[in-house]
């Protein structure tokens, strides 16, 4: 724990050392070319330690503690802080003026000694801040470390028995340790497809040898006209769009230690699923989980995600029922957020023109990834329905800003979202929604709608 | 017909194939800056550009950055509506990305229409033309191809270097503006005859590919 602020300690007594050289230097390099052979002179780069020294010296409080030892403690770091910006008013007048009366240079000690005592208070307090930080953060990691342990002897190896139980859910809510989210994940979105490794490695397999076919093909394929079948060619998309997956994470990109993975994935569920293929979105979705879990297992938490109704309707881009989707969201956005809701329709804003990012990424590409990844613990637990409640959290989060601006205004921040969202306030608004109208539930709603399509969004339908 | 202190509001949409730099033309038309790499756009992307035009005209210019790949089209066909100019976009570094340009075209053709049974103002955008060989080099006659098509214009673009892409947006304003003072001028069935038909009638087909 002392070991940071020690090395913190270190490097900055260094740094600023090296900039004191430099600038000295820099100094006596100016003193030379523009007075010819005038020597800088020594008086006014007065080394500040110095003068520190004189003045403690002078005032009879020599540095008792001054030259002890290098382990310095964080009131040492204050004594030494302030010296470079306020001696100066210690220094004596050059000698061809008259010196400072006493009165005024026991002013100028007095000023400067408030000073050093402020900056020491500003500093210390600085130093209580960062304690706290830290303090916090060791405690974050702690229970961290604790739910994993909780996560890892407790939960997961009693799954079945465990998963619905009220405190597991509990604690699902509060995030997923980083090191079992990925098995988590797994569980709960489960493999009912039934895919194996054996299974992934044969499509990797046909995914590469298409690959390779084509690439052969290539020049002649491109000279000659292309059908729309050639350029939707999934293989070429996937290429295209794995760089620009998280891209300012730098680990997909070509050359990235991920960009491999990305491709094998993407390609091995273009040949499992032929009639889907590849669609824009997939890469976002199949990149969080790399991050979280080995490829082939990856590869099967993926392809069964995608299996599920809300995603397979987004991904083979069935518009009616993701007009569906739309409609039942807006059931409950009016239900949960009357005002605003209105606001929307006033402005013409409809939802396909912010969920569609949203549903396709499940969050990835719109929120932090950290607290994507919160979002999807919870997707994982409770379904598509918390993708939409999601949203309506988001919507309600951000409703005062929202409801003062205008179509573009709310369509641009709602297609960006803010860098910094905070997690556990949207969490707070995710849990305020409530997801029940007229005692009818999320899937009720959804069922209805499906049937009787022509009660859908009003806005929507063409 | 100066209208003085005017203010405009246009819906452009940016369309053409996935990674044809859509979104780069758009971050280098709105916010002056340039990467490498855009993450890839999902559904649309939203930006505003507020233009002085003339002597104290505001134009505002809503730019719907739509999402590339030919599977959404259903989809994203309900973002054309009420559209009123376009910007359609290949990459001069990949021929499929142009021979998909005159399907775009018809997309849009068939989803949109003025009152007066034209196309709204589309702009060809051949961007990357760093990398590209220059259009007449390309084998492309992009001259007759505009006319026959029914784009206004055609300009090389390079959302890297930033070139042209002020020119094209001004070029597809005016456009815009033409169709618009025609459309009025139909609706109100005047018999005044302003200098802007001229400028309609001879940009109605390429006005030449400024590179």
């Amino acid at each position: 724990m002392t070991a940071p602020s020690l090395l913190l300690y270190i490097d900055r007594s260094l740094f600023a050392r090296k900039v004191k050289d430099s600038r000295s230097v820099e100094h006596r390099d100016a003193g030379w070319k523009l007075f010819g052979k005038v020597p800088p002179r020594e008086g006014p780069v007065k080394d500040p330690r110095r003068i520190q020294k004189e003045y403690e010296t002078k005032t009879g409080r020599a540095g008792h503690s001054n030259l002890t030892s290098p382990r310095q403690n964080v009131r040492k770091n204050l004594d030494f802080e302030p010296l470079s910006t306020t001696a100066l008013i210690l220094e004596d007048r050059p000698a061809n003026l008259p010196a400072k009366p006493a009165e005024e240079a026991e002013k100028h000690r007095q000023q400067y000694e408030e000073m050093v005592a402020q900056a020491k208070k500003r500093e210390l307090k600085e130093a209580q801040k960062r304690k706290k930080q830290l303090e916090e953060r060791c405690k974050l990691e702690e229970s961290i470390g604790s739910a994993a342990q909780t996560w890892n002897q407790e939960i997961l190896p009693n799954w079945s028995a465990m998963c619905t139980s009220r405190r597991v859910r509990d604690l699902w809510w509060q995030g997923i340790p980083p090191s079992v989210r990925g098995k988590v994940w797994s569980l709960a979105v489960g493999n009912e497809l039934n895919i194996t490794h054996e299974l992934y490695n044969i499509c990797l397999a046909r995914a590469k040898e298409k690959c390779r076919s084509t690439a052969a093909n290539a020049p002649e394929a491109e000279s000659q006209d292309s059908g729309s079948s050639n350029r939707e060619s999934s293989l070429e998309l996937i290429k295209l769009d794995i760089s620009r997956t998280f891209p300012q994470l730098c680990i997909f990109q070509q050359g990235g230690p991920y960009h491999d993975v990305l491709h094998s994935i993407l390609g091995a569920y273009t040949c499992y699923r032929p009639d889907v293929g590849y669609v824009q979105g997939m890469s976002f979705i199949a990149a969080v989980l790399i991050l979280n879990l080995d490829t082939a297992d990856a590869f099967i938490a993926f392809a069964n995600l995608l299996n599920k109704p809300c995603q397979m309707a987004f991904f083979r881009v069935d518009h009616s029922l993701m007009l569906t989707y739309f409609a039942a969201f807006e059931v409950f956005f009016e239900e949960n957020l009357p005002k605003l809701f209105a606001h929307f329709k006033k402005n013409n804003l409809t939802p396909d023109i912010y969920l569609i990012d949203w549903i396709f990424t499940l969050y990835s590409k719109s929120l932090p990834l950290d607290l994507a990844s919160r979002v999807w613990d919870v997707f994982c637990r409770d379904g598509d329905e918390f993708l939409f409640r999601t949203a309506l959290g988001l919507l309600r989060l951000f409703q005062d800003v929202l409801t003062g601006m205008d179509f573009i205004h709310m369509a641009q921040f709602l297609t960006r979202l803010p860098d910094l969202v905070p997690a556990e306030q949207l969490f707070q608004h995710i849990a305020a929604v409530h997801m029940t109208s007229r005692n009818r539930k999320w899937a009720q709603v959804l069922q209805t709608l499906q049937r009787d399509p022509e009660r859908g969004s009003p806005v929507l339908k063409r | 017909m100066a209208s003085a202190g005017k203010e405009h509001l246009y819906k452009v949409l940016v369309i053409g194939d996935l990674g044809v730099g859509k979104t780069s033309i758009i971050r280098r038309y709105v916010h002056h800056t340039y990467s490498h790499n855009y993450r890839a756009t999902i559904g649309v992307d939203f930006a505003l550009k507020v233009l002085r035009w003339g002597a104290d005209d505001t134009v505002r210019l809503q730019l719907w950055d739509i999402a590339g790949q030919e599977r959404f089209g259903n989809m994203t066909r309900v973002y054309y509506r009420e559209a009123t100019g376009a910007f359609i976009v290949f990459d001069m570094t990949r021929p499929s990305t142009f021979e998909a340009v005159l399907k775009w075209k018809a997309d849009l053709d068939s989803k949109l229409m003025l009152a007066d049974g034209r196309g709204i103002a589309t702009v060809l955008l051949a961007n990357k033309c760093e990398q590209g060989h220059p259009l007449p080099a390309n084998g492309l006659k992009m001259e007759q191809f505009c006319k026959e098509h029914g784009f206004a214009g055609c300009f090389e673009t390079s959302a890297k270097d930033n070139l042209n892409i002020d020119e094209a947006a001004n070029f597809l304003v005016t456009q815009i503006m033409a169709s618009e003072h025609a459309l009025l001028r139909r609706a109100a069935a005047t018999d005044t005859v302003t200098p802007q038909l001229d400028r309609r009638r001879r940009s109605d087909g390429c006005v030449g590919c400024l590179k």
